[in-house]
């Protein structure tokens, strides 16, 4: 039977992006998730992982970010916990999209996404870390329970 | 990622392999501005074998775009997988940026 938690450790460099997609796509085969969830999945926390090392840490230290999915009843449940400087992506100004190309600009666009793809994103800071907490809910054509039980 | 450039009587074609994300649009973002710099002005990507992308992608795509419409060419996307160009639309990038079927459609848009 697949196992509906993991947890894994990220360190502070973008080229652990990799081992995050990894992670994420062999939990969400083992759990029956389609390919447009787990890319889904995958670009929130892409968004927020980024911004956590891009701008979380003033200094050049490795750091860990742990990240956390589990599945409970039809919900993906996520928390990722890192120690760098506060930061609420939930109060981060939405991008003007309706602009035209030459006042268009990048800023929370990352956010933006993650919010979108995600039904829920929390934040929380808690001894001296940032706790963002996201949940996304299984479509019914997606059966991630019953292949669990196969 | 693996980017493959070609040159189609003088538009230049870039074609994504993989995923792009902030790890790996830096080179992408290199690529394409040495083009530009050495004198490109009309220009496709094809997204055709690309898996992924990410804001960071969406960046290199925009500011490769304003570049080129300063020097009066243009930059045709095409062939993008259903997921690369939701999230296109969620950016809300589909209303300034040329995305179009396929690579004929693209090669007839200029």
């Amino acid at each position: 039977m697949a196992k509906n938690k993991i947890t894994f450790k990220l360190k502070n460099k973008l080229s652990e992006l990799d081992t995050l997609c990894q992670n994420l796509e062999r939990f969400g085969e083992s759990i029956g998730l389609s390919p447009k969830f787990i890319f889904e999945t995958n670009l929130a926390l892409d968004e927020l992982f980024t911004n956590i090392i891009s701008y979380g840490y003033s200094d050049k230290k490795v750091h860990i970010i742990t990240v956390e999915i589990s599945l409970q009843n039809n919900e993906l449940l996520f928390s990722i916990e890192d120690d760098g400087l506060p930061f609420n992506p939930t109060e981060v100004e939405e991008p003007d999209l309706g602009c035209s190309i030459e006042e268009c600009k990048i800023g929370g666009l990352g956010i933006h996404l993650a919010k979108n793809l995600m039904d829920e994103v929390c934040y929380q800071r808690c001894k001296e870390k940032n706790i963002l907490t996201l949940k996304k809910k299984i479509q019914e054509s997606q059966p991630a329970k019953k292949r669990m039980k196969g | 990622m693996e980017i493959l450039e070609e040159n189609h009587g003088g538009i230049n074609i870039f074609k994504l392999n993989g995923r792009l994300d902030s790890n790996t649009s830096q080179g992408f973002e290199k690529k394409i501005f040495q083009a530009i710099d050495d004198g490109s002005k009309n220009m496709i990507i094809d997204f055709k074998d690309l898996d992924y992308i990410s804001s960071a992608g969406l960046r290199v795509i925009l500011k490769a775009t304003k570049a080129l419409k300063r020097e009066e060419g243009k930059m045709l996307l095409c062939d993008m997988q259903d997921y690369v160009k939701e999230v296109f639309e969620i950016a809300g990038f589909d209303s300034f940026l040329p995305i179009v079927g396929t690579m004929d459609d693209a090669l007839q848009g200029f």
